[in-house]
């Protein structure tokens, strides 16, 4: 996707970008007693990257996540699994939480801290990355943007299956479709 | 504790394989020594349901009807001791298939995936929780049957996904009926209280015999029965052998674990439309399913017709409604995990040696491998009902019960479509082993076929083992039917801290 002509959006979407993301810290940590969560912190994630990536372009945006989005996704679907084996390793089933309270802190008053929150941050991290990669690959493809589409076709389509979209250099480079096939 | 691992064990095994994406020769090794330890771990759960009987697990220590629960008994041990075997065989078969660097990255974690949804379906003891684990294990599905595929294929493979996503549709619906009806989604406790609701008078009996037949529909659909089984046969065949044989021996016999789960313990046992419509769509399904499979001429064509043909013989026996009749089926049900997924296998491995599925096109098998033909005959054989193997003791037990039952029509019908199934068989015997074909030279040469046809026999002598040795299966049938029917008990050994009658 090439960035927008318009410096309006553009240093909108560069604010927005970080409200947005606040917004959705903060609806992870409340998640655990009160609406919120982290499916919902995880959309409101990717839509402010989605919508940086409309404002600065694609690549900008993928340099903000630094590495692909389904990477991300699988260290989330790990963290929210081993949250759940740890209580295993005391004897208690699978998903137990442990949960820690203090009242009366100085600054920030009562604390609530527990494992729902480390598997809400798995959540929040799968839904980044699953939604992100839905959106980066119509936009790769739908914006000419060759390389990318190349790159995430050689992961995740299937090996005969027809390009989806028509490419006009694809059979004058040497570049393979599959590089390891 | 240890009811949790079946799932958890595939889960982190898919995690790991979804981290380290290029395919090599640790990654495979890390993949079948998974498969090994789970398929270990499987027939300990076996023992611990023969020792300790019903068990279940409050996940996150919510007690039930509360939290979710997985339960634990005969029958759903049997039924992931089946899954994991199927996946061990299917995954050491997939190595032989294709080379290390022609493998698509995605498939072993997505194997690993669908046995997490197979298993937490067959374990758990909710029925909300049983909709994600259906739907864990329809999406791997629906990534592994396209993930190889061609155009033509994702056409075929269309009707699969469309009726998966519309039976998903009623499934919801059905929780929704039962958490209006009863307020709750624990098995146990749907139990108890439809029982209390008909002792009572309040609500009409209608409503649950509606809710059973809803979820019968859905549960029908997954297992592939007749009205309703025409995804089946276009669908299955455009898969890889080794993910063929999976599919086939698992999928399908999932439904029908639910549907037996559902009518055994879940529902009240005088819902007798039920059962008598359960008969009459089994005999329908394996008739005509069995008529597809006489018309098709490549090998996974007719295998695939062969899959709701066989799941009549299931319903046949749900139908029936009787102790025997469920262990019958159950016994059934495990006989024709094997003897399914094994046969695809062998289909796959005569694809690999002439080329081609096609009858015309193959030939000359017996001379180029005796010990392929001796795992398709006996697999063939016992898929057909021909003493002694595991397959006749299955069909011997439904019939039998449907004698004392005096149900001769019926028995005149499955009788007729095991023999057109037998027919079928030796079509495949006849067109592929026996005869010569001089248009067709076996590629022996490239070894791998050995190994494959090794991890397809490693299943023929289970499955041998279940019919020479068929004491013990039945033993274990008839310990899992008395588990699935009886509602008292198994509400008793998860709610504990209540009343019972």
């Amino acid at each position: 996707m090439q960035s927008t002509d318009s410096p309006i959006f553009k240093s909108v979407a560069v604010v927005m970008f970080f409200i947005v993301n606040l917004f959705a810290l903060y609806l992870l940590f409340r998640g655990h007693n009160m609406p919120g969560g982290g499916f919902i912190a995880g959309v409101a994630t990717s839509v402010a990257v989605i919508l940086l990536s409309f404002g600065m372009g694609l690549e900008a945006a993928q340099k903000i996540l630094r590495s692909d989005p389904i990477r991300i996704a699988t260290w989330g679907f790990l963290i929210a699994t081993l949250s759940g084996v740890l209580p295993m390793f005391f004897g208690l089933p699978y998903l137990t939480t442990f949960n820690y309270k203090a009242y009366e802190l100085p600054v920030i008053g009562d604390f609530y801290i527990g494992t729902p929150l480390s598997f809400d941050i798995g959540v929040y991290m799968v839904v980044v990355g699953v939604i992100t990669k839905v959106i980066f690959v119509i936009a790769e493809s739908t914006s000419q943007e060759h390389r990318l589409v190349r790159i995430a076709e050689s992961g995740y389509c299937a090996r005969s299956e027809e390009p989806i979209e028509e490419d006009p250099l694809r059979k004058s480079e040497e570049v393979p479709i599959h590089p390891d096939k | 504790m240890i009811i949790i691992l079946p799932v958890l064990i595939p889960l982190l095994t898919a995690i790991c394989g979804l981290l380290v994406q290029k395919s090599s020769i640790g990654r495979r090794w890390f993949f079948g020594f998974s498969a090994w330890v789970q398929f270990g771990l499987a027939i300990y759960l076996v023992r611990e349901a023969w020792v300790s009987g019903t068990q279940g697990l409050y996940l996150g220590g919510w007690e039930a009807p509360i939290g979710i629960t997985l339960v634990l008994d005969m029958l759903s041990a049997l039924m992931v001791g089946m899954a994991t075997l199927m996946t061990l065989a299917c995954t050491i078969y997939g190595f032989y298939e294709q080379k290390v660097e022609d493998k698509h990255p995605l498939r072993l974690p997505l194997i690993q995936l669908l046995l997490v949804g197979m298993n937490l379906s067959i374990l758990t003891g909710d029925l909300f929780n049983l909709f994600v684990a259906f739907e864990v294990m329809l999406l791997a599905s629906y990534a592994l049957i396209t993930l190889e595929a061609d155009d033509w294929d994702v056409r075929q493979a269309f009707p699969y996904v469309a009726i998966n996503i519309f039976g998903s549709a009623f499934f919801l619906i059905g929780c929704g009926f039962t958490y209006g009806l009863f307020g709750s989604l624990n098995f146990a406790d749907i139990a108890l209280q439809s029982e209390q609701m008909l002792a009572d008078g309040e609500g009409s009996p209608y409503q649950v015999e509606l809710l059973a037949m809803l979820m019968v529909f859905v549960f029908a659909i997954k297992a592939g029965a007749f009205p309703l089984y025409y995804w089946l046969p276009n669908s299955y065949p455009i898969l890889p052998p080794a993910l063929a044989g999976l599919f086939s021996g698992m999928l399908t016999k999932v439904g029908v674990y639910v549907l037996i789960r559902w009518l055994g313990t879940v529902m009240p046992h005088d819902l007798d439309f039920i059962y008598n419509v359960l008969v009459w769509v089994g005999i329908a399904s394996m008739f005509f399913a069995v008529l597809g499979a006489v018309s098709r001429n490549f090998i996974r064509g007719i295998l695939s017709f062969h899959i709701p043909s066989q799941i009549g013989f299931m319903l046949l026996a749900i139908g029936f409604f009787t102790p025997y009749a469920f262990a019958a089926g159950i016994f059934f049900l495990l006989h024709n995990i094997m003897a399914k997924g094994s046969l695809f296998l062998c289909g796959g491995v005569v694809t690999f040696l002439c080329g081609s599925d096609d009858l015309k096109k193959t030939g000359n098998l017996w001379v180029a491998s005796p010990l392929l033909g001796v795992v398709f005959f006996v697999q063939a054989m016992s898929l057909a009902g021909l003493p002694p193997f595991s397959g006749f003791w299955g069909k011997y037990m439904i019939i039998r019960e449907g004698i004392a039952l005096g149900e001769y029509v019926l028995v005149g019908f499955a009788l007729a479509a095991s023999v057109l199934t037998l027919f079928s068989m030796l079509k495949i015997w006849l067109a592929s082993f026996w005869t010569e074909n001089p248009d067709v030279k076996p590629r022996v040469d490239d070894k791998r076929w050995r190994k494959m046809t090794y991890a397809v026999g490693g299943i023929a002598i289970v499955s041998l083992f279940m019919g020479l040795g068929a004491q013990l299966f039945v033993e274990l049938s008839m310990m899992a039917s008395e588990h699935v029917l009886d509602r008292v008990g198994y509400a008793e050994s998860i709610l504990t801290g209540r009343e019972f009658r």
